[in-house]
């Protein structure tokens, strides 16, 4: 809400306080200021001169000569004035000799080029009025020459925007500000106490009002006044409302627009003779029933809407927006003025079904005072017999059948002190409560019982005394205390820190985390990955196309990620995400799971990797995390592998016969493989890319288990190698499988060290493949001749096996 | 040659070796004193002739000399040896660049988050989570903001049916647990958190928030303030400071908002604090006793404060970073410099 500082003062006394002290009482009390403005004119001397005459300079052809009377009666003056809006007739702003402009520069004579210049005509932001410097400021066609430009436009001010939070509607006002204020600084609040003129006749001939809904519409206030000249709103009364940022319109709309301004209590103003049947029916929108709303919208209108209606249609939504046909027009003289407190959850409800909202809903909807209804009706009524010239008549239409009961709240001390950490002091807090409008009815050594005022729907219980103790005493009071460690029993949270741990596990080995949106587009997801598309998690009302479904998967935006990262020239990536995806089950409802997404964009040029190269590194970068995360190794023979299995898969962005599923642990783990060759040309990434995306349930069960030491070998090992040709369709799996076969329990550890293919070998669809076994004994050291029965028996099954052809 | 001679030959010999500049002259010396017919074998044989008593003092001298030669002897080989080694070797050039190990990196929001937990693991809290996709009780009616009230017009939502939604803080964990579990209550609860705002500078639709809930007898504003203050200093820096300004949640009373003293300038006004020395940072307040009511606590027996903090700001505020965007644009440039 803005809250100009010079209208704030008419209520509580400001002086002495600049506003930027002003505004840190208010933010440290619990309404926070979040702008501090200053408002215009920021310059002195500066008067309304008309131009008489306008004459090219003699030696400057960007420069006209401006003959100015700025003074009636007095000899014209010449300025020299460059701006392209200076004309004969034009009234602007002149600063003279001795005047001060926004920036502090004092006026002094000048020549310029030739001709003495004895003012200047000014921009508006020369005044301080705006940024404005396209021409000069042209101020209206009746200012009089010689008039201070102060008395035109006002004395400048300064406009505090301030954040009302939900809870205190009494604060959408300048009373409910000054109220505030008053306490914080321990000055009267003066609200103003309207008196009307005695009136005559009698109105009930001529109007009629009904209240059909008091739940909707607890309180219905109306009253006419005749003899209204519609016209501008003075001077003062615009600037106001234009300062709190409210549009100036006609004297009786702006009266309205003050009033709420001033106190929260919004009210609408009808023109009687637009009331058919004079009748004024406060009820319920019938199914089928439109509206024409101010804002020129035809609404259509349910039962569940509240509306004023006449004798035959709707003519307000209630609290929300007036209707055009009824509104004030410039022909309008009787006027039927509304001052209501409707439902906040209804006016809520119908707001948000129409998608409208105003100054006057944005009240209702958090709360109006419903005892404030008669003086903001009074008060407008006033100023309407003040301002444009109406009379009012003598009935007071205030349809209130059930007046709500000011709420009482009883507040223990000790549980302030026990809740606040600190004691403020019951004569303290009980200063504080009747500064607030709050009335004491009971008080003893513990405790005290008050009574809440009808402005302050949000105090309802004793937190909420509390909360109004803890800011007014200043929370800057509250002591720090010291922190202490102190345990919750019983809380496990060892499989959320699992979690936690495989993001450190994949930064360990070397690879860089990323974090994507939840939302990707259906596009992308078409691209890379697009299977289960029953199953995508669709929004309902996305914000755009690029974020409409809730990702089903890591991997489209780790492949995009990638592709993001090569067209800025990166070459070389070995990226992880941790996340969530969603999807559709089966039963039509929504599901979620954790995620991690691996992906590596191999090194272009010198030392570039293969395809399959691309493979095993990923491969070995799930070996590694699959020990990071202690799972138990694989055990065949006398061997412990890593507890990663792949099994050849399909997967629509896999390039065939390099995408696998994987199972890490001893259970389904997730899917991975090398991107196919046409889906990385499409990002323009000239090498391989190989991606994996893991299940993160599956990665964590044997992240806290305990290892089982096992004895060091103390017998030394014997190593062997061996090296042997064979098909290029054996596969190291298979010459594995046939090691295995043929070990004994002393096999240890096999490793592959070179895969050798020349051109003759090629040729022949062979290939050499070397490997060094090793063997050990729990027990005793192995001698040579042992040692090489086991080999020669294992290098005989593979020449039997794999037709293979030993090298010596 | 007399026994007495023998030290002296000793010492001869053992200079020759000395001398010796090449494997070829060091085969030489060898030859001279241990060779078929070198100086030695000559001495050994010759010890039979002598007198009965000189020959075990004869003898013992003749084996240390033989010793003393073999230990030289290895000894001069291996130096002649490395000599010529580094002869026939290129030099070595310490100033290469260093065989460079690829670093892995964590998102500098994860690195908020460990931190964070970290900071509060120390204080006994523990860590929880919960569903990204809520329910409409526990991201909002649990909480105290019912559907008819303006309070949720904060949180623009996105909703996916009545009833579910993308939560749009981390505080129905709140719920959630305290639902589960009896005080006293100790957690924190990092998540990603959804809203319907346009992306730009300071706004993403998703981000990260960090919950923290303490419920127990007795707690107190002053314990909020005391938990924050350390957690502010663990994490900006020792001289950091918080302040507490009053503001309203629904769930939550009193409820402020707090801010940390900023830990660039100090508090005298830079740049990162726009010129006021103070950062805003989140909000935080005494647990409402309607929550307490809603998840069957009793709100007279038990208090609490609550917490929450947005992990982009702070990540952000930490690191300097004036764009939210580069933390999702995951541009390794970006990413590498929080290595």
């Amino acid at each position: 809400m803005k809250v100009p500082l010079e209208w704030l003062s008419e209520y509580v006394d400001l002086s002495g306080l600049s506003p930027q002290e002003i505004a840190d009482r208010l933010t440290f009390s619990g309404l926070e200021v979040e702008a501090v403005e200053a408002v215009g004119l920021r310059a002195e001397g500066v008067v309304v001169a008309e131009v008489l005459e306008v004459r090219p300079h003699p030696k400057a052809d960007r420069l006209q000569l401006a003959v100015v009377k700025a003074e009636e009666g007095s000899a014209p003056m010449t300025v020299v004035c460059g701006a392209p809006n200076v004309r004969p007739g034009l009234k602007a702003p002149l600063a003279r000799v001795g005047a001060r402009l926004a920036d502090g520069t004092l006026l002094r004579p000048a020549t310029i080029r030739g001709v003495t210049s004895e003012g200047m005509l000014c921009a508006e932001d020369e005044l301080g009025l705006s940024d404005d410097h396209t021409g000069l400021m042209e101020l209206p066609p009746d200012a009089r020459p010689g008039e201070p430009l102060e008395r035109l436009l006002g004395p400048a001010d300064t406009v505090l925007t301030v954040e009302v939070t939900p809870n205190r509607p009494d604060c959408l006002s300048l009373v409910g500000v000054a109220r505030e204020l008053s306490l914080l600084l321990e000055r009267p609040l003066r609200i103003p106490e309207p008196a009307l003129p005695p009136s005559s006749g009698s109105a009930t001939e001529r109007l009629g009002v009904v209240l059909e809904d008091p739940v909707g519409c607890p309180r219905y206030t109306a009253r006419l006044l005749t003899g209204a000249r519609i016209a501008p709103s003075p001077a003062w009364l615009r600037r106001r409302l234009e300062r709190a940022g409210v549009r100036a319109i006609n004297n009786v709309v702006d009266i309205t627009n003050y009033v709420m301004l001033e106190c929260g209590q919004p009210l609408h103003a009808f023109d009687l003779r637009r009331l058919q049947g004079g009748r004024i029916v406060v009820r319920r929108a019938r199914e089928g029933e439109t509206l024409q709303t101010l804002d020129g919208i035809v609404r259509r209108l349910t039962p569940a809407m509240l509306v004023i209606a006449d004798s035959e249609r709707p003519v307000a939504l209630a609290g929300i927006m007036g209707g055009e046909e009824s509104g004030i027009g410039p022909d309008t003289s009787e006027i039927v003025l509304e001052s209501a407190h409707f439902q906040p959850a209804l006016i809520r409800k119908t707001s948000k079904t129409l998608g409208l909202t105003s100054e006057s809903s944005y009240r209702f909807e958090r709360g109006s005072d419903p005892e404030g209804a008669e003086w903001a009706s009074r008060r407008a009524a006033a100023l309407l017999v003040e301002l444009a010239g109406a009379s009012v008549t003598p009935e007071f239409w205030d349809l209130y059948p059930s007046p709500q009961p000011r709420r009482r709240i009883t507040l223990r001390f000790e549980r302030a002190r026990d809740l606040l950490g600190t004691d403020p002091g019951a004569d303290r807090m009980i200063h504080y409560f009747e500064g607030l409008g709050l009335r004491v009815l009971a008080r003893d050594v513990h405790q005290v019982e008050v009574e809440a005022p009808s402005w302050r729907v949000d105090l309802e219980r004793e937190a909420d005394l509390i909360e109004e103790a803890a800011r007014l005493y200043g929370l800057d009071r509250i002591p720090a205390a010291d922190p202490a460690a102190r345990l919750a029993p019983g809380a496990d949270d060892r499989p959320i820190r699992a979690r936690l741990e495989v993001g450190r596990a994949l930064s360990a080995l070397g690879l860089m985390e990323i974090m994507n949106y939840s939302f990707t587009s259906e596009k992308l997801l078409e691209r890379v990955d697009p299977t289960d598309r029953d199953r995508w998690a669709r929004l309902p009302n996305p914000l755009s196309a690029d974020h409409a479904v809730l990702r089903p998967s890591l991997l489209p935006q780790m492949v995009e990620t990638l592709g993001r990262n090569r067209s800025r020239q990166c070459d070389e990536a070995a990226l992880f995400e941790v996340g969530r995806v969603f999807f559709r089950t089966a039963d039509g409802g929504w599901g979620e799971s954790e995620r991690v997404a691996i992906g590596l964009m191999e090194r272009s040029g010198v030392g570039a990797l293969d395809e399959e190269s691309s493979f095993r590194r990923l491969k070995g970068i799930l070996e590694s995390l699959s020990c990071a995360l202690r799972m138990p190794p694989l055990e065949k023979g006398g061997l412990r592998l890593p507890a990663v299995e792949l099994e050849a898969a399909e997967w629509p962005w896999a390039e065939p016969g390099l995408g696998v599923t994987v199972r890490m642990g001893r259970q389904a783990a997730g899917r991975a493989g090398v991107l196919r060759t046409d889906l990385r040309r499409e990002w323009r990434m000239a090498d391989p890319v190989a991606v994996a995306e893991l299940e993160m349930e599956a990665l964590t069960p044997h992240l806290f288990r305990v290892p089982a030491y096992r004895p060091v070998p103390v017998h030394p090992s014997v190593d062997r190698d061996m090296a042997f040709l064979v098909d290029e369709s054996v596969r190291h799996a298979d010459v594995l499988r046939v090691i295995l076969e043929g070990a004994p329990p002393e096999l240890r550890r096999v490793r592959l060290f070179d895969i050798y293919r020349d051109p003759a070998l090629v040729k022949a669809g062979r290939k050499s493949m070397a490997y060094r076994l090793t063997y050990q004994s729990a027990t005793k050291t192995l001698t040579d001749e042992e040692a090489n029965a086991y080999h020669d028996r294992i290098k005989a099954g593979i020449t039997r096996a794999l037709r293979a052809e030993m090298r010596e | 040659m007399k026994p007495a001679d023998i030290p002296a030959l000793q010492t001869q010999a053992l200079e020759e070796l000395d001398r010796a500049g090449t494997p070829a002259e060091l085969e030489e010396v060898r030859v001279k004193y241990l060779g078929r017919r070198g100086l030695l074998p000559a001495i050994m044989e010759g010890l039979g002739a002598l007198p009965p008593e000189e020959r075990p003092a004869a003898g013992r001298a003749a084996n240390a000399f033989k010793q003393a030669f073999m230990a030289r002897l290895q000894e001069c080989r291996a130096r002649l040896e490395q000599t010529e080694q580094r002869a026939g070797r290129r030099p070595c050039d310490p100033t290469l660049p260093g065989l460079w190990r690829g670093l892995g990196s964590r998102h500098p929001v994860s690195q908020i988050m460990a931190e964070t937990i970290r900071i509060f693991d120390q204080l006994g809290f523990t860590i929880a989570d919960g569903p990204d996709i809520e329910t409409e009780w526990h991201n909002f009616d649990a909480l105290n903001t019912p559907a008819d009230h303006p309070s949720r017009d904060t949180q623009d939502t996105f909703w996916l049916t009545d009833t579910l939604l993308l939560r749009t803080q981390t505080s129905p964990v709140q719920i959630r647990v305290m639902e589960s579990r009896k005080p006293p209550i100790r957690i924190i609860a990092p998540g990603r958190c959804y809203r319907r705002d346009r992306t730009d500078a300071t706004h993403s639709a998703n981000f990260h928030q960090i919950e923290g809930l303490y419920v127990d007898r007795k707690v107190s504003l002053a314990d909020l303030k005391g938990d924050l203050t350390h957690f502010a200093r663990a994490l900006m820096g020792a001289d950091v400071k918080v302040r507490f300004r009053p503001h309203f949640f629904p769930f939550t009373e009193p409820s402020v908002e707090y801010d940390f003293s900023c830990h660039v300038c100090g508090g005298r006004g830079c740049r990162v604090c726009k010129n006021s020395g103070w950062i805003e940072i989140s909000g935080a307040g005494m647990v409402d006793p309607k929550v307490f009511e809603n998840v069957g606590y009793d709100p007279e027996t038990w208090t609490g404060y609550a917490f929450g903090m947005g992990v982009e700001r702070l990540a952000m505020i930490k690191f300097g970073i004036d764009d939210i965007r580069l933390l999702y644009d995951n541009d390794v440039r970006f990413l590498e410099q929080f290595a």
